[in-house]
């Protein structure tokens, strides 16, 4: 490629990673602003349009004092155990259906990764029932269950363990190890990465959940962050700079993580993807 | 022996798992079908609720929205999806942080991301701003009945490009460079080779992203109940929130059961292609 293609193709590709961030800078720039000037600089468009001229921190601070602590608290609390839980969950019958050869292995895999990939909103509805005659609703048990079976993160291990050679799982039984002991002494430790692909699958399902949330747990305890600042947002008086506040720091968790991890999460989300 | 002791060591892997399917999934679509089959006050089975969702014209209304988002939504998030993917595949300078940005939203709750795009429509807000600032008319977006769905439609692309741009990333890394220098020897231009390589080369990720885009977008739900309610006019009202507004708003059971096992059929039938196409080719035994 010639150098003025490489500058039209930058200039282009710069242009457009811009138009995807802007609406992130401004949920930025409106949490780190005073309220008044949320919609002042709008009309004519200036430079206070896009940086907090009269910077203040004092949203992110209110956002720690008021009910938003708490939903941001059980979003990581509810989002921590689903991914420990679905892990084990996950791995443990990735592992099975990958290593252990028994009758009906495929019908189990097939029946087990079609039914986790119907969207669990599909079904929250009538689950919600079950659920609440279970005593489960306002507790966290009831906002974790829907995030622990994963079809995408079985499927994604199961492909990896089938790569690992089982010349090691051989030499380790002759030498007496059990099952147990191949999946917890050889798969695991082998399979960091795509370990670490299941629980980003894990973590983006349950922290972005909304619907079930909305229905399990309307308690205030029991609020999740993604369904308090929702209903903030539809409050008679709205405070914005504190619903830019929360939204900034409810994105920036996975935007931070996701990034960090962003090679092995479009490599995980790619092999998902049918490749040849 | 040797085979039954493995299939008690399977059980025991499998079993949190197999449970979870069961409570999670088989048995709320069980318990859906059979409710759906009950009419209101009824013991006995019958088609009732379904005879009574169709021929009510806010669930048709509701069907044919969302069918039309859907048609809408999948070429048009594909296009732009490729459009992008084309873009960054190539060797320009930070490359790794232009994908990033353009993948951001899609690590966002999607109520959260609603939250915000509803305060960037608001007649005084900045899309209006920007509208005004280029010497155009400014709109009502959301609060239209013509111009809701397009705002909508807005909101779910901006959050969702980017993943599926990952996709077709990794298609477009895997084409042979031989391939291209083949038809570059007989002279083909740029969009002659797009068009018999690179297109052709993409057919399983573009099929598997079309599936897997149609299944995600039929359970839109966060967008449309904190923003529209289905409205204006019913303009909005996808299945997901019809579903909600039927089971929670008003009250309406047996009707919402009916509609859930609609729903649970249709995605389910995209499903199975999807789950076939995730399948390598030497797995396609089993």
């Amino acid at each position: 490629m010639n150098n003025n293609a490489t500058m039209v193709r930058t200039s282009l590709t710069v242009l457009c990673a811009i138009l995807f961030a802007l609406p992130l800078w401004w949920v930025a720039v409106s949490a780190l602003r005073p309220e008044n000037d949320i919609f002042r600089y709008l009309s004519p468009l200036s430079w206070g349009t896009l940086l907090p001229l009269n910077f203040t921190l004092e949203h992110v601070v209110e956002l720690w004092s008021g009910p938003f602590r708490l939903a941001i608290m059980n979003s990581i609390i509810v989002t921590t155990v689903t991914i420990l839980v679905g892990l084990a969950i996950c791995s443990a019958a990735a592992f099975a259906l990958a290593i252990i050869d028994f009758p009906g292995r495929n019908i189990v895999f097939i029946v087990m990764v079609v039914s986790f990939l119907i969207p669990f909103d599909a079904i929250a509805v009538p689950l919600y029932q079950t659920m609440r005659n279970l005593n489960l609703q306002n507790t966290y048990t009831g906002l974790v269950l829907p995030g622990i079976g994963n079809g995408l993160a079985v499927f994604l291990l199961r492909q990896f363990f089938l790569g690992i050679p089982k010349e090691l799982r051989e030499a380790a039984m002759i030498d007496g190890m059990g099952w147990f002991g191949v999946f917890w002494r050889i798969y695991l430790p082998l399979s960091v990465p795509a370990l670490i692909s299941a629980a980003l699958i894990l973590f983006v399902f349950q922290w972005q959940a909304y619907l079930w949330p909305l229905l399990i747990a309307p308690a205030p305890d029991y609020k999740v962050a993604a369904v308090a600042i929702a209903q903030f947002s539809t409050q008679y008086d709205v405070n914005y700079a504190l619903i830019f506040a929360a939204a900034l720091f409810i994105s920036l968790i996975p935007m931070v993580i996701l990034t960090g991890f962003q090679r092995g999460f479009s490599a995980s989300v790619a092999s998902t993807g049918g490749k040849e | 022996m040797q085979q039954r002791n493995k299939l008690l060591v399977a059980a025991a892997f499998l079993a949190p798992a197999i449970i979870a399917v069961i409570f999670l999934r088989i048995w709320p679509a069980t318990s859906a079908l059979h409710e759906s089959l009950l009419a209101p006050g009824e013991t006995t089975y019958s088609l009732e609720n379904y005879a009574y969702i169709f021929s009510d014209p806010v669930f048709l209304r509701s069907l044919q929205v969302t069918l039309v988002f859907l048609v809408v939504v999948a070429p048009l998030q594909i296009v732009i999806a490729l459009a992008l993917a084309l873009l960054v595949n190539a060797a320009i300078p930070f490359v790794g942080l232009w994908r990033a940005i353009i993948l951001l939203p899609v690590a966002i709750p999607q109520s959260v991301s609603a939250v915000v795009w509803g305060v960037a429509f608001r007649p005084d807000g900045p899309v209006n701003a920007v509208l005004i600032a280029m010497g155009l008319e400014p709109m009502r977006f959301l609060t239209s009945a013509e111009q809701a769905m397009g705002s909508i439609i807005v909101i779910v692309s901006w959050i969702g490009v980017g993943y599926w741009m990952t996709f077709i990333l990794a298609g477009l890394q895997d084409i042979p460079k031989s391939l291209y220098e083949a038809v570059r020897i007989d002279g083909a231009n740029r969009f002659q080779q797009f068009w018999y390589v690179t297109l052709p080369q993409l057919r399983r990720p573009l099929t598997f992203v079309l599936v897997a885009n149609t299944v995600a977008n039929f359970l839109v739900f966060a967008p449309v109940q904190i923003l529209t309610s289905g409205g204006p006019q019913g303009s909005t009202n996808l299945i997901m929130n019809e579903i909600y507004t039927r089971a929670f708003v008003s009250g309406d059971r047996s009707s919402a059961m009916a509609a859930t096992v609609v729903l649970v059929t249709a995605v389910l039938a995209v499903v199975l292609v999807q789950f076939r196409m995730m399948r390598s080719p030497e797995d396609k035994g089993i």
